[in-house]
């Protein structure tokens, strides 16, 4: 029998399967795609943030098959059966990492904070934020989810490096 | 023990206020702080990225 907490999202083209008892946290998928794969979210795969190709191509960078793509001409009975349950207490990468580490704060070159660990988030009103122990917050100045990254730093080419001769 | 964790404050129109245990990596991968409290730039603008260097005051961002 299959894991229970394995999860599967489809845009209605693809199906990307989740396996988190094979996720070792590389970040890569929302490093390279927060738009679709955001771990601050519910559900944390949103398979309208990009075009299948895009998302087909991240989820194929994943060093541990965590994530796996299917185009659905090839998904099995049991999987279409599977795409129309979708539990409401789904966990997420965030959930899985450990609380004893102190809390891991990177700064993403040209993109987010990516936060990892045992944190509180207080914001603008001095209201505690949802608690998660993962998440990833805004450097460029534009999301339009404030104050997490929602990969617009992309879209505005964002980077680290100001221009030499000033702006 | 919950007056060990890490804390974000998220300034209205300024920077990410990080105190508590942590450590802050760069793209590079290497240790850039450790000790608090440090102030993240959110806005975009600071020169002296990834910490908040007062430019955010000449770039109004929305929250």
């Amino acid at each position: 029998m299959a894991d229970p907490r394995n999860r599967q999202y489809t845009n209605g083209d693809i199906t990307v399967f989740w396996i988190p008892s094979k996720c070792i946290h590389a970040t890569t998928c929302f490093r390279e795609l927060i738009e679709v794969f955001n771990p601050g979210r519910r559900p944390w795969v949103n398979m309208d943030g990009a075009p299948s190709r895009r998302i087909m191509e991240v989820v194929n960078k994943c060093p541990t098959h965590a994530l796996v793509w299917k185009d659905n001409k090839d998904l099995t009975k049991e999987e279409l059966k599977a795409q129309r349950n979708v539990l409401p207490t789904e966990e997420n990468p965030g959930n899985l990492s450990s609380p004893n580490e102190s809390t891991s704060i990177r700064i993403m070159r040209d993109g987010p904070i990516v936060v990892e660990g045992a944190f509180t988030i207080i914001g603008t009103n001095n209201e505690k934020l949802r608690p998660t122990t993962l998440s990833s917050f805004c450097r460029c100045g534009s999301s339009r989810n404030m104050p997490y990254c929602d990969g617009t730093h992309r879209k505005i080419d964002f980077r680290d490096q100001n221009p030499v001769n000033g702006e | 023990m919950e007056s060990e964790k890490t804390q974000f404050q998220v300034i209205e129109g300024g920077p990410l206020k990080v105190s508590g245990p942590f450590k802050i990596s760069g793209p590079d991968g290497a240790i850039i702080s450790r000790e608090g409290p440090v102030y993240l730039c959110r806005c975009g603008h600071s020169t002296d990225k990834p910490f908040c260097d007062g430019s955010h005051k000449r770039n109004v961002f929305s929250e």
